[in-house]
């Protein structure tokens, strides 16, 4: 079934099925992430590479979702595991039932890595 | 819809702001891990309110990562799947003898 949008008609809101889903974006980023880091140790020149290309990689399966009007910020952030206490937030000034986050925690041994997706409505 | 330089993200500004709520927030403290939860909400509170008094149709996602300094590695990136005519982002980082801060500002044309 095929929806055509006329070019006078003006959508305020995602449609239901295609809205921000954050448990199904967290599933996406846990996999990305511990396909990507699960057998590696902490190298500082690879976590940088690893940093760009986790964020690409889960920008591209975002895309492949196909959700409208979506804009998308993906952020990852590698640590080095040395016992040192860290800690990471985020305030949003935004629609919130449009818009949404999805985050997901790795960690092992050497390192730990966190990803935050926020998917932010453009209307 | 009709953009004018008022649509347009001003980095300058924003890093100002950034800048301002983390020296306001942190100052001179010592990394204390019982802290760090209020000072995070703190940054990112004060970071959005001045944000949103610009009046500018923006959204804005502010986020903010406070470590220990304790020699280990740390590294981010960002992609971002948006309009880079009307978006943008920045960030700004507070280096301390004890600690590392780093807040990072996204703002979203509406």
């Amino acid at each position: 079934k095929v929806e055509r949008t006329d070019d006078k008609s003006y959508t305020i809101q995602p449609h239901f099925r295609k809205k921000f889903r954050p448990m199904q974006v967290e599933g996406i980023i846990q996999e990305a992430l511990q396909e990507k880091l699960g057998k590696e140790k902490y190298n500082v020149d690879k976590a940088q590479k690893w940093t760009r290309e986790l964020t690409e990689g889960i920008k591209t399966k975002l895309k492949d979702l196909n959700w409208d009007r979506y804009k998308y910020i993906v952020q990852v952030v590698i640590g080095e595991q040395r016992g040192e206490g860290i800690k990471m937030g985020t305030r949003s000034f935004w629609d919130s039932d449009t818009d949404n986050l999805a985050k997901a925690t790795f960690s092992s041994d050497s390192m730990f890595a966190v990803a935050v997706v926020f998917g932010v409505y453009l209307y | 819809m009709d953009f004018n330089d008022e649509t347009v993200f001003d980095k300058e500004q924003c890093i100002d702001i950034l800048k301002k709520a983390t020296e306001e927030v942190l100052g001179k403290q010592i990394y204390t891990q019982n802290l760090t939860g209020q000072w995070i909400s703190n940054i990112c509170e004060k970071c959005t309110k001045k944000l949103v008094a610009l009046n500018k149709p923006f959204k804005y996602v502010v986020t903010c990562v406070i470590m220990q300094r304790n020699g280990a590695g740390l590294h981010t990136a960002c992609s971002c799947f948006w309009d880079s005519a009307n978006d943008g982002s920045c960030s700004y980082r507070l280096e301390d003898k004890s600690m590392y801060c780093i807040v990072t500002c996204f703002a979203l044309a509406i």
